[in-house]
């Protein structure tokens, strides 16, 4: 328990520091938000006015604590180009991306797993080295050209989704998960050839290790050995690399959406940038580190279930 | 009586590569129920590959085994693997060297003592707590279940060993192989561990075949022994046959090895200190129970060591030797108390000539390095510094292009010697320089360090648990127990007329201590 209270203290401590430095970077970079808003032609007094309005001629310190206090409080600053909430503008985009980030997750581990334990059962048959050869395909391509893959393939050939034709969950569900499915394989197929290559790796390691002769010095069977000994043992690294991945995946997923015609965080994080919208940007940035630092967390906390040896 | 065992010309072919290569050569061994027998090689004789057929762990794809091995009637190189699980953990049971890496870290103790009963009894969780419990209290160890509870390395490696004894003999197998289980640990464990062996085949009748390179151990436990090399059984018989009336020269060459207390060798150094430690305290902070506790692990340790004097400093593990050590060279700073060097760069050798050397780099490349970090020798004469060493240490100038991993334990230790000669210390500190070595390779490197005392006059420290090699080697002795030095003296009077208790609890177990 103890060990999980560190990790809390963490990974608030992570996020403070990460809001504290997203917010200075805003805060300093060039460009008027004001300006921005009213245009090259506003007169100074009303750029002044449109300013006070927006909170920005507070000193930098000042601003960052209200914008904090904020959020503590669950209001994350009116968007500049909407005039709305923010909290308002992502709430329907957030549940979007999460789905597409924990179906990738699932499609990942469906996918690597088994094939990995597969293939390192079948050590040096032809099964093995036919998976390993697809693995190198697949582990070279970046998500964003499966995405386009897919699309063609099932989308445009074999014609099981629509390309672009997104339907929320509100409307839909089964319509959604079955678009969604896309999407996340694409984001999935390349970290998944990955995981199945680590697991590969480390279970043929294991095999050499003196447990796995004790092991069958009493008599186990070679499932018993994978299955009971070795896969706990080897399942280490995969988990290390599963954690940088969900980090990757929200990364992944803004691109992935852009392919796909996802109204999700990616998209709404592109156009905000591009309109200097920062209080929708610092937003997303700070849900996207909320994000890779809980499953960081989960990944901390499911270690030191799996290995006993961690202190 | 009815044979337990029958092996008649097994052979064992290795095919990975693409001359077949013959690792056990026409191997025969008959065991009687009950009885002790030893095998006895070093590393690479084929001890283990024979231990392991007979057991029925080899079944590499790239092998092939001749021959007959019958246990209590059954054929075990030709039957299913189906049958052969039946008798593994059950009837044949195995012990391995290395009881850290040979329990899996991820499972309790219970789980793994109580696995071969999972596999071939039908008894209910609750009976299999109470049977591994019993077998954790049958082989000695305390708070049961405390230790049914743990994890491997939650334990010290004389319990793991205990733990590995402990889940071999839960299910009373008819033939227990024990595969070099003591050559990990301390004397003191070592010889418990014999002692554990030994009361279990007497209660249980179980027969026990027991590898070991350490012929001396051997004859301590077993009534018959067979001495391997290369492959070959080359000697068999009786222990008393074999010690009084050794045939073969490698027979006699493994008995001289067997390091022996010489008591000429003790001989007061003239009085030049080199190394003047005074009243030395470090210590570390350790988590215990989840507690954070500084834990003293040296208590105003005192010692002096003269101008041509070998040292011997012993004690188990844990006890703060290599703390001592690294104190001296400086790699651990001290609490209290005061380390004086009258001459400079005392030089370290470690146990493990494995680990220790960067398998990156070749042997010239790591000889060199001191030289190039520490002084500012030319290119050129470092070169020839390093050929110069690695010549003194018996290896001859091309080993110098060589990297680590293709040399043998013995020739890595020699490196290591030679890279600590390369700044010309007269103080070498030696950390078990030998336990990581078989009984020969390690008589060789003993005797290359003698030479070196000899020859460089050269100081030497030397850290060991082992007190018969202590005692041939050195001239003075210190025993260490919990970061005290509770004794020390000249060698003679220390091991003829040990005063401290643990002195004599130490000789006990390395069957030195004189009775009278």
């Amino acid at each position: 328990m103890k060990y999980v209270a560190k990790k809390v203290i963490g990974a608030i401590i992570t996020l403070l520091v990460v809001s504290l430095l997203v917010f200075l970077a805003f805060a300093i970079i060039p460009g008027d938000p004001a300006l921005s808003r009213l245009g090259t032609n506003a007169t100074e007094s009303a750029l002044a006015a449109m300013r006070e309005r927006m909170g920005l001629n507070k000193p930098i310190p000042v601003r960052y604590l209200l914008w904090l206090a904020g959020i503590f409080k669950g209001d994350l600053g009116t968007s500049y180009a909407y005039e709305m909430p923010v909290t308002a503008l992502i709430a329907d985009k957030m549940p979007i991306t999460i789905t597409l980030m924990i179906y990738s997750l699932i499609l990942m581990l469906i996918i690597s797993v088994p094939l990995g334990v597969y293939a390192s059962y079948k050590e040096k048959t032809a099964i093995d080295r036919a998976i390993q050869i697809i693995n190198q395909i697949i582990m070279a391509l970046p998500p964003f050209f499966s995405g386009i893959l897919i699309t063609l393939v099932f989308g445009v050939g074999l014609k099981f989704f629509v390309p672009g034709g997104f339907v929320s969950i509100g409307v839909n569900p089964v319509r959604f998960f079955k678009f969604m499915f896309f999407p996340a394989l694409a984001i999935a197929l390349p970290k998944s050839a990955m995981i199945l290559n680590l697991l590969y790796t480390s279970l043929n390691g294991e095999k050499k290790k003196d447990y796995v002769r004790t092991a069958y010095s009493r008599g186990n069977t070679s499932n018993a050995v994978f299955f009971g000994h070795m896969l706990k043992n080897a399942s280490m690294p995969a988990i290390t690399f599963i954690g940088m991945a969900l980090a990757d995946i929200v990364a992944g997923s803004i691109i992935i959406e852009q392919v796909f015609g996802i109204p999700g965080l990616g998209r709404i994080l592109l156009t905000s940038i591009q309109n200097r919208d920062y209080p929708v940007v610092l937003a997303v940035i700070m849900l996207i580190a909320l994000m890779v630092v809980v499953t960081n967390l989960a990944v901390d906390v499911i270690y030191k279930i799996v290995d006993p040896r961690i202190e | 009586m009815e044979k337990l065992l029958h092996v008649e010309d097994l052979n064992i072919e290795f095919h990975d590569h693409l001359i077949p290569e013959t690792v056990v050569y026409d191997f025969d061994l008959d065991m009687e129920p009950g009885e002790i027998v030893g095998l006895v090689g070093e590393s690479g004789s084929g001890k283990s590959m024979s231990a392991l057929a007979i057991a029925g762990l080899l079944s590499r794809h790239d092998m092939k085994k001749r021959g007959t091995i019958t246990f209590n009637g059954r054929d075990i190189l030709n039957c299913p693997r189906n049958q052969l699980r039946d008798l593994q953990g059950d009837e044949i049971c195995i012990i391995f060297q290395e009881p850290l890496t040979s329990l899996d870290p991820v499972k309790k103790i219970g789980w793994q003592v109580e696995e071969a009963l999972r596999i071939h009894t039908k008894l209910t969780p609750a009976e299999r707590k109470a049977k591994a419990l019993k077998a954790l209290e049958d082989v000695e160890l305390n708070d049961v279940e405390r230790v049914y509870d743990s994890y491997p390395h939650e334990l010290s490696g004389g319990m793991r060993q205990r733990v590995m004894i402990a889940a071999a003999t839960i299910g009373n197998p008819m033939l227990l192989i024990a595969d070099e289980p003591t050559t990990a640990l301390d004397v003191t464990v070592q010889g418990q561990i014999v002692k554990l062996l030994k009361k279990i085949n007497k209660e249980k009748n179980t027969a026990i075949l027991f590898i070991s390179h350490d012929l001396s151990l051997v004859s301590r436990l077993c009534d018959r022994v067979m001495v391997m090399k290369s492959g070959y059984v080359v000697e068999s018989g009786s222990i008393k046959d074999i010690f009084e009336n050794p045939k073969e020269e490698y027979t006699k060459k493994l008995i001289a090895s067997i390091p022996s207390y010489d008591p000429e060798a003790g001989k007061e150094a003239e009085d030049d200190v080199i190394l003047d430690v005074k009243d030395v305290c470090v210590s570390f902070d350790k988590k215990i129970n989840g507690k954070n506790t500084n834990v003293k692990v040296l208590k105003n340790v005192s010692l002096k060591i003269n101008k041509g004097e070998v040292i011997g400093l012993v004690g188990e593990s844990g006890c703060g030797k290599s703390t001592l050590a690294k104190a001296i060279v400086g790699l651990q700073p001290i609490d209290s108390g005061s380390i004086e060097q009258h001459e400079k760069y005392p030089q370290m050798v470690f146990q493990d000539p494995y680990g220790s050397l960067n398998p990156s780099k070749k042997i010239g490349f790591i000889l060199e390095e001191p030289l190039k970090n520490l002084t500012d020798v030319t290119e050129e004469e470092r070169h020839k510094k390093a050929k110069e060493m690695i010549c003194l240490v018996g290896l001859s100038e091309e080993y110098l292009e060589r990297y680590p991993a293709e040399l043998s334990g013995g020739q890595r230790q020699r490196v290591c010697i030679a890279q600590a000669l390369m700044l010309g210390p007269k103080l070498l500190i030696a950390d078990e320089p030998v336990s990581a070595l078989d009984v020969t390779i390690q008589a060789e490197v003993l005797k290359l360090m003698q030479k070196l005392h000899e020859e460089l006059g050269l100081s030497i420290l030397f850290i060991s648990h082992d007190l018969r090699v202590v005692g041939k080697m050195c001239d003075r002795v210190l025993v260490m127990k919990d970061g005290v030095i509770v004794e020390q003296g000249i060698k003679s009077d220390i091991y003829d007329d040990p005063k401290h208790e643990y002195t004599v609890s130490l000789l006990e177990s390395a069957g030195l201590l004189k009775k009278n």
